[in-house]
């Protein structure tokens, strides 16, 4: 999270749909570090988990419409555009707009099901699958732990 | 082989689609996430019917979709019709993808990432309903491409402000033209010198939805003085 906060600029123009437990944690995060963020959620009560300091923007509405987009997220000013919704497919046709009406070059979304990640790799969105990254984040855990005995590790 | 047809999502919609497609020969599988429906759906002879989310790549390939020649998304969710159509299109490498907009902005966009077809119910039903308003004044309108173009019969009254008139002293909107006039048992192609004449049946092409303003300029009656 540090890493990727590190390398958006101040003046970057960050859009994330979805104010759910990684939207927010990373709104709140992105703001902290002095970049512009703006939060779309269809659910007011979900701004609730951004922190008291988060100094970005909320709106109230569906992601999917052309006109909270376009007009009241200003979304064509966007660097950044991160769908985090925990809705696949809303995730991924909010990528889509974003990618092809409003031309951002860095589009992020999260998917949930690993089987419809290799249809949106080739539209140049960026997508993230929370069970295949703790599969190898498990997995790494174990190669750690490899060939060493677990009483050995307990008694350091 | 029979053309084989899959529907994805939508209730009624579907199931009156299906028989009719069922009807004029076509093999059809429906897809429905909710068990009610697909029980419901499972009643028409012919149907076969799978339960599940027709946005889920497995289930598609459930039904068969490899072996399909055209998908239509139909559910109530433009997300997932989307989804669905470039799942059909991109994994399953159907033919013809068709898909069900709600919200008629989407329309382009929907084209534009490789949707075959798209149907706005909205801009559908206005369409008709207006066609219905008008319907004293209009045989039919025939509706080119979600009605960006239209084909309209016009029927001329003997006390419409236009007859007597050439074409070029009528005030047409920009994107509207007469193709044809119906004349008797004559057929002719107009030019800017033909007149109009009482009980004439023009045949208008349009675009840009200019077809009610022109209907309007051409039936309206002369104000008698």
């Amino acid at each position: 999270m540090e890493s990727f906060a590190g390398k958006i600029a101040s003046s970057d123009y960050v859009v994330i749909v979805g104010c759910g437990r990684l939207g927010a944690n990373l709104a709140n995060t992105l703001s902290e570090n002095g970049g512009n963020v703006l939060v779309i959620d269809k659910d007011k009560e979900a701004f609730r988990k951004l922190s008291p300091s988060f100094g970005g923007l909320t709106i109230v509405g569906d992601a999917t419409d052309f006109d909270v987009l376009g007009e009241d997220a200003q979304m064509g000013k966007a660097n950044v555009v991160v769908a985090v919704t925990n809705n696949d497919n809303i995730n991924i046709i909010v990528a889509q707009i974003a990618h092809e009406v409003f031309k951002i070059r860095q589009v992020i979304a999260r998917l949930y099901d690993p089987d419809r990640e290799c249809v949106y790799r080739e539209f140049g969105i960026d997508t993230i699958c929370p069970a295949i990254l703790s599969a190898k984040e498990i997995e790494k855990i174990l190669s750690k732990n490899d060939g060493k005995d677990f009483y050995e590790e307990a008694e350091k | 082989m029979k053309t084989q047809v899959l529907l994805i999502g939508g209730r009624n919609k579907a199931k009156s689609l299906a028989i009719s497609l069922i009807h004029s020969g076509y093999r059809v599988t429906v897809i429905n996430e909710t068990y009610e429906d697909c029980l419901k759906l499972a009643e028409t002879d012919k149907l076969r019917v799978i339960n599940g989310d027709g946005t889920k790549p497995f289930v598609l390939e459930d039904a068969g979709a490899s072996d399909v020649d055209i998908a239509i998304a139909m559910t109530s969710k433009d997300e997932d019709n989307l989804v669905i159509c470039e799942l059909c299109k991109k994994r399953f490498h159907i033919k013809k993808t068709v898909a069900l907009v709600t919200d008629p902005q989407k329309t382009d966009f929907f084209y534009k990432m490789g949707i075959d077809s798209v149907v706005c119910a909205i801009t559908a039903i206005t369409g008709i309903i207006e066609q219905q308003a008008f319907i004293d004044k209009m045989a039919t309108l025939v509706p080119i491409r979600e009605g960006r173009v239209s084909i309209a019969e016009v029927p001329i009254n003997g006390n419409a402000a236009v007859v007597g008139k050439k074409l070029w002293e009528i005030n047409l909107p920009k994107e509207v033209i007469i193709g044809c006039i119906l004349r008797g048992d004559t057929t002719m192609i107009p030019r800017g010198d033909t007149r109009i004449l009482a009980g004439d049946m023009l045949v208008l092409i349009s675009s840009d939805k200019q077809e009610m303003a022109a209907i309007k300029e051409l039936t309206d009656e002369a104000v008698i003085l």
